[in-house]
């Protein structure tokens, strides 16, 4: 029971966060044939920033200051780690407290692969990729830069709609 | 079907289980259980390797506090995980930021849904997906009448539109998106590289794959996408600062029809 409600407070706050994207859904669907449209015609100009933003800067800062007690200058040897992958060992650089550099001293390499076994890109007109089956979406999957906000809400809309294509 | 959605990790969890519903008449317990330990093992990850938290272990090994060496073996072994793809991207993909703090947290979060993807497995769910961020691995079907999971991927340039439309599948059930770097949570540029897309798709048998492989795209450009093209059995689509975009023949295979 205790389980149940919790769940059941998780879903309350999903569905208020997706009142205001109801309209985005709707939005998303419409906007499909105008996609195609521009496949067809000369593409847009890049209109997004690719400036990292003030925020990030600040944060780097935040996390990077030196601690006092911070280690000596020094390159220091990790422990040996066996993992699925293999066995590996890092030597860590540090200067001025911070790490500068890992140096991977240790790596088995059994798992890499060497034959070709995809192919090669090429270019695509987005009618090729975008067919009406796209109205049927149960998931969006985008990018960070500009459409992570976007994705949240969208998903959670999608969500609270009990949108399934 | 039973939808449920979280935040963590500075983003949207959305869980979707075909195989169950969730209503006032009809509660699986089932579900119910294994959403609340996924959303226990999201909170753990998050609160041992966010670096926007002074308490995360993660946080104290960038400043110095803790060693490497002295940190505890889950984090060593993701760690190390993270290095061995840094090898194998030739270094377009890597777990430190420029300034050299260690920063696990996009690895984690593929991680995170491939826990999730195996506790659903292991609670008996067969027909499910578990999106985070746009970040995703499915299985089974997402409905009766509609094998795999439909996805759509988001045009960066006019974000309200879907540029394509995949249909995941037992093979290639797995896919991540990246963008380029301007929220600088995992993917750093490499001094000599311009920005080539804006946008990467990788599609893959496994999330942490997908996941990385798509962030070493964004921060290595062209050379990185031929590499990986080359070396890795994944269906990949990418999207130029003009909107351009390019897709190999696995990709194609899998657009919905």
């Amino acid at each position: 029971m205790r389980a149940g409600s919790a769940f059941l407070a998780g879903v309350g706050s999903a569905a208020i966060v997706a009142i205001g994207w109801q309209a985005g859904v709707g939005t998303l669907v419409s906007a499909l044939p105008q996609s195609q449209a521009a496949a067809s015609g000369t593409s847009s100009s890049a209109g997004t920033s690719n400036a990292a933003t003030p925020a990030d800067a600040s944060s780097q800062t935040a996390t990077t200051a030196p601690a006092p007690s911070g280690p000596a200058d020094g390159t220091y040897d990790g422990s040996v780690v066996n993992t699925r992958f293999g066995t590996v060992q890092v030597q860590a650089v540090i200067s001025g407290g911070q790490i500068t550099d890992v140096i991977a001293v240790k790596l088995t390499d059994a798992d890499r692969k060497s034959v070709q076994i995809s192919q090669q890109v090429a270019p695509m007109l987005r009618s090729e990729v975008l067919t009406a089956q796209s109205a049927k979406v149960a998931n969006i999957s985008g990018g960070t830069y500009t459409t992570q906000g976007y994705l949240k809400s969208l998903q959670s809309a999608l969500d609270a709609a009990g949108f399934t294509g | 079907m039973a939808i449920h959605s979280f935040e963590t990790m500075g983003t949207m969890v959305s869980i979707r289980i075909a195989d169950a519903e969730l209503g006032e008449h009809t509660t699986d317990d089932n579900a119910i259980a294994v959403l609340n330990e996924i959303e226990h093992e999201f909170a753990r990850l998050n609160e041992k390797y966010s670096l926007y938290r002074d308490d995360s272990e993660i946080s104290a090994v960038a400043r110095g506090d803790l060693s490497l060496a002295d940190a505890s073996e889950e984090l060593r072994e993701e760690y190390s995980r993270a290095l061995e793809w840094r090898e194998k991207t030739d270094g377009a993909f890597t777990p430190h930021r420029p300034d050299g703090v260690i920063d696990l947290s996009g690895i984690i979060k593929a991680v995170a849904i491939d826990s999730a993807a195996k506790q659903l497995t292991d609670a008996g769910f067969v027909n499910f997906s578990v999106n985070v961020g746009g970040d995703l691995t499915t299985s089974g079907n997402q409905a009766a009448d509609e094998s795999g999971w439909i996805t759509g991927i988001v045009d960066p340039q006019d974000r309200g539109t879907v540029i394509a439309a995949v249909r995941l599948n037992a093979e290639f059930p797995a896919m991540a998106t990246s963008g380029s770097v301007e929220r600088g949570e995992h993917i750093w540029l490499r001094p000599e590289t311009t920005k080539e897309f804006i946008q990467a798709t990788v599609i893959a048998q496994d999330i942490i794959t997908a996941d990385v492989l798509a962030t070493a795209i964004i921060s290595g450009g062209q050379t990185s996408l031929d590499q990986i093209t080359q070396n890795f059995d994944v269906a990949v689509m990418t999207v130029a600062p003009d909107g351009t975009l390019q897709a190999n023949a696995r990709f194609q295979e899998l657009v919905a029809r």
